[in-house]
């Protein structure tokens, strides 16, 4: 199989697991005991911690508790908000997306900003949004549908330009690892996930400004300083730290790699799908549409022909197409016939070569029986 | 004191010169529903008593029995020799601890040397001086406590009935072919036939790639949940990918559906008469949607020679799901994997199509053919 839906999850990193096999034998210990085995994990756990978050934050700065992934870290960010109004975007993962909706129960008003055709947001919208009552806004660093890259920085520092009382937030699990970044002071918080850079599933952190008060969404016994309660995922952090590790150190080599991947593969779909995705966007992701087609469709066929790939639209009459391409503006046949492929930096030449034959043999078909 | 599950039996009675045919059904459908689980199965007077069974699982036989169709209700209770020491015994274990009583007492074995009334008396006497919190009400108890003295020198003590599915015997009408979806209505009209003792047979039909396997998983998940009462043992399915597809780009739009469920039709046919089907069975209800019009059910049942049988014709949405529920199938049928792909839905289905105009489009496939192809998908999978 081709796996060409690393966006989703992508498969654990071998090394990690070995190197992070300690932890699920012989140091089991809970981090929170205070005999010398505990002691030690607890060790381990701030040494992964600290490895983490060094990737993209000043430590003297940033602080960064574990949660169960990217979902969690997004929630906890969003409902910090207690009054006045949100802002956020169209092109959000459903994780900040449900959550902001869901503020409206809770009181506050969740405002929506506009995206741009390529699913970043439109900035002097986002701006006329921000007001004296805006208590958080949360832009999506990387468009999980599109790969566009929403310039975090900028955004953070115009956002505090306006309301320095506004917490600025970022869900940057289709960043972390992938995109050249280090967090700049103007933003508060930060989610990212392992299991899209070769961790496990069920790990992740939100990464916050240091002095912000933070509430926790679950309480108990305290860990995490008391804003994550819950024993630590031992294993998962461990996986994450040494997937990250390797993630990192190889970066800009990954970055230039699929770019070239990307643009490869898109060349020998040019004519045939239409470009969602923008140049300028994440070099991990590729989003194309067989217009007129169904995306669902076309991933069984390509399963069939040995490729993964992900999609954008459902055969289901009720979810049919994505809220976040229809955000974009793009007209029904469009959205009918998206295709997600996304890569990790395994990917290799061959197999780009192979997947775009698929692809292109799946849509003849296509047209073909239909 | 032997833990015991009491089952008592519906319509069977009344089938005259028959009954030891139904009987013999009955026995053997209650053996097949509890499969599987370590028991004893006997037959007493008017009754089975389910015996020697793990004490830890009696939730679930009680559970499976009474999903059995042809069982009246059942009673969890307990056997005992049939001295009023070892009576009262068990008596106290079913007895409420506080509140109002009545003890019922049914004396099968005329020797015993106490009437019914007399056992009920010592018995509610006894129980009510150990215990103060309780009285005694023999119009409107709360709680009954019912004593079966029975002949061989053993009684069952009881409290409660619990429910039973009704119906007669799965089988005793015979077998039938039900074609199902993913949706609400054909478990529950498949539950209906089994209830008047049709044996069940499931026939599912997909579209992959159109469709997903999440939605073949669902209809297998349905069809668990209706084996249950049904006791059917696997689930066909059948590809009707080429179908759809030829249908979709030679004839009228308008009437993509109206065909297909033609070709369902008489592929069921073909696979019912080699399975000795005697009947067809759908889900179908007047009106519901566009090919459930008079003339939808008319074009569809025109393709076959077998009965079918659509036992939720006269039902509303509403009384559908109402039984969906009481069966267990509903949370099931809304989840959201379709067995229709958009692609080949019209976006103006003919609500009522002339069989001319139908005869007409269908004469631009090569039918036989289509449905014998179709015929070569046909997967079995074992519930």
């Amino acid at each position: 199989m081709i796996y060409l839906d690393n966006a989703a999850t992508t498969r654990p990193n071998e090394h990690a697991l070995e190197r992070a096999n300690a932890f699920l034998h012989d140091t089991f210990y809970n981090p929170s005991a205070l005999y010398r085995g505990g002691v030690s994990a607890h060790a381990e756990l701030e040494a992964a911690r600290s490895e983490l978050l060094g990737y993209i934050g000043d430590p003297s700065r940033f602080s960064l508790l574990f949660t169960s992934g990217g979902t969690e870290g997004d929630n906890q960010a969003l409902f910090f908000a207690r009054r006045g109004n949100v802002v956020t975007t169209a092109g959000e993962h459903a994780a900040v997306y449900e959550s902001a909706t869901e503020l409206k129960n809770r009181g506050v008003e969740p405002r929506f900003a506009p995206v741009e055709r390529d699913g970043r947001v439109n900035e002097e919208a986002l701006l006329s949004l921000v007001d004296s009552s805006t208590a958080l806004v949360s832009v999506v660093h990387v468009n999980n549908e599109t790969g566009a890259v929403n310039d975090i920085s900028s955004l953070a520092r115009a956002v505090k330009r306006k309301n320095p009382r506004t917490l600025f937030h970022s869900d940057g699990v289709q960043a972390f690892g992938k995109l050249p970044f280090r967090l700049p002071p103007d933003v508060d918080l930060y989610t990212v996930s392992a299991h899209k850079i070769g961790g496990l599933k069920g790990t992740g952190a939100l990464i916050k400004r240091k002095e912000l008060a933070l509430r926790p969404l679950l309480f108990g016994g305290g860990q995490e300083g008391g804003l994550r309660s819950g024993t630590e995922n031992m294993f998962g952090i461990e996986v994450f730290r040494y997937a990250a590790e390797e993630t990192f150190a190889s970066l800009e080599k990954n970055s230039v790699h699929l770019r070239g991947l990307r643009e490869r593969l898109f060349s020998r779909l040019e004519g045939t799908l239409t470009r969602i995705s923008p140049e300028d966007g994440s070099p991990y992701i590729l989003t194309v549409s067989a217009e007129g087609m169904r995306g669902e469709v076309l991933q069984r066929m390509l399963w069939d022909r040995g490729v993964v790939a992900g999609t954008g639209s459902a055969c289901s009459s009720k979810h049919r197409f994505s809220r976040v391409l229809t955000a974009c503006g793009y007209p029904e046949r469009v959205l009918d016939g998206v295709l997600r492929l996304s890569f990790s930096p395994e990917t290799g030449e061959e197999e780009i070569d192979r997947a775009a034959e698929a692809i292109l043999a799946a849509v003849q078909e296509y047209k073909e029986r239909v | 004191m032997e833990s015991v599950v009491i089952v008592r039996y519906a319509e069977i009675h009344l089938k005259g010169k028959n009954r030891g045919y139904f009987e013999r059904l009955f026995s053997v459908n209650l053996e097949r529903a509890l499969r599987g689980i370590r028991h004893e199965l006997h037959r007493t007077s008017g009754r089975y008593l389910v015996e020697k069974f793990d004490e830890a699982r009696a939730d679930e036989i009680e559970r499976k029995i009474s999903r059995v169709f042809g069982v009246y209700s059942c009673s969890r209770g307990w056997l005992v020799p049939n001295d009023l020491g070892s009576i009262y015994e068990a008596a106290k274990r079913i007895a409420p601890s506080f509140g109002t009583f009545k003890v019922e007492t049914h004396r099968a074995d005329k020797k015993y040397p106490l009437t019914s009334m007399e056992v009920s008396a010592e018995i509610g006497g006894r129980l009510l001086s150990e215990n103060r919190q309780l009285r005694v009400d023999v119009h409107e108890p709360e709680n009954r406590v019912y004593i079966d003295v029975r002949e061989n020198g053993t009684a069952l003590v009881f409290g409660s009935f619990y429910e039973g599915a009704g119906g007669m015997p799965v089988g005793s009408s015979g077998t039938g072919l039900l074609m199902i979806s993913g949706g609400i209505d054909s478990p529950v009209a498949g539950y209906m036939m089994a209830k008047r003792g049709l044996h069940v047979e499931l026939l599912h039909f997909h579209s992959y790639p159109y469709t997903n396997e999440g939605a073949k998983e669902k209809v297998v998940t349905l069809s668990k949940i209706l084996s249950e009462y049904s006791l059917t043992a696997r689930l066909r399915t059948v590809s009707v990918t080429h179908i759809q597809e030829e249908i979709h780009k030679k004839c009228a739009e308008e009437l993509n559906v109206t065909l297909l469920r033609r070709f369902m039709f008489r592929i069921a046919e073909k696979i019912a008469t080699e399975i000795g089907a005697k009947c067809l069975v759908t889900g179908e209800s007047l009106g519901q949607v566009a090919s459930q019009t008079l003339e939808g059910l008319t074009s569809s049942g025109d393709v076959v020679r077998l009965p079918v049988l659509r036992p939720l014709i006269g039902f509303d949405k509403e009384e559908i799901i109402a039984r969906a529920k009481k069966i267990g199938t509903f949370e099931t049928s809304v989840l959201p994997f379709e067995d229709c792909c958009t692609v080949f839905l019209p976006e103006h289905p003919a609500i009522k199509p002339s069989l001319s105009f139908i005869e007409e489009e269908e004469s631009k496939l090569d039918v036989e053919s289509l449905v014998e192809e179709a015929l070569g998908t046909v997967e079995v999978i074992p519930l």
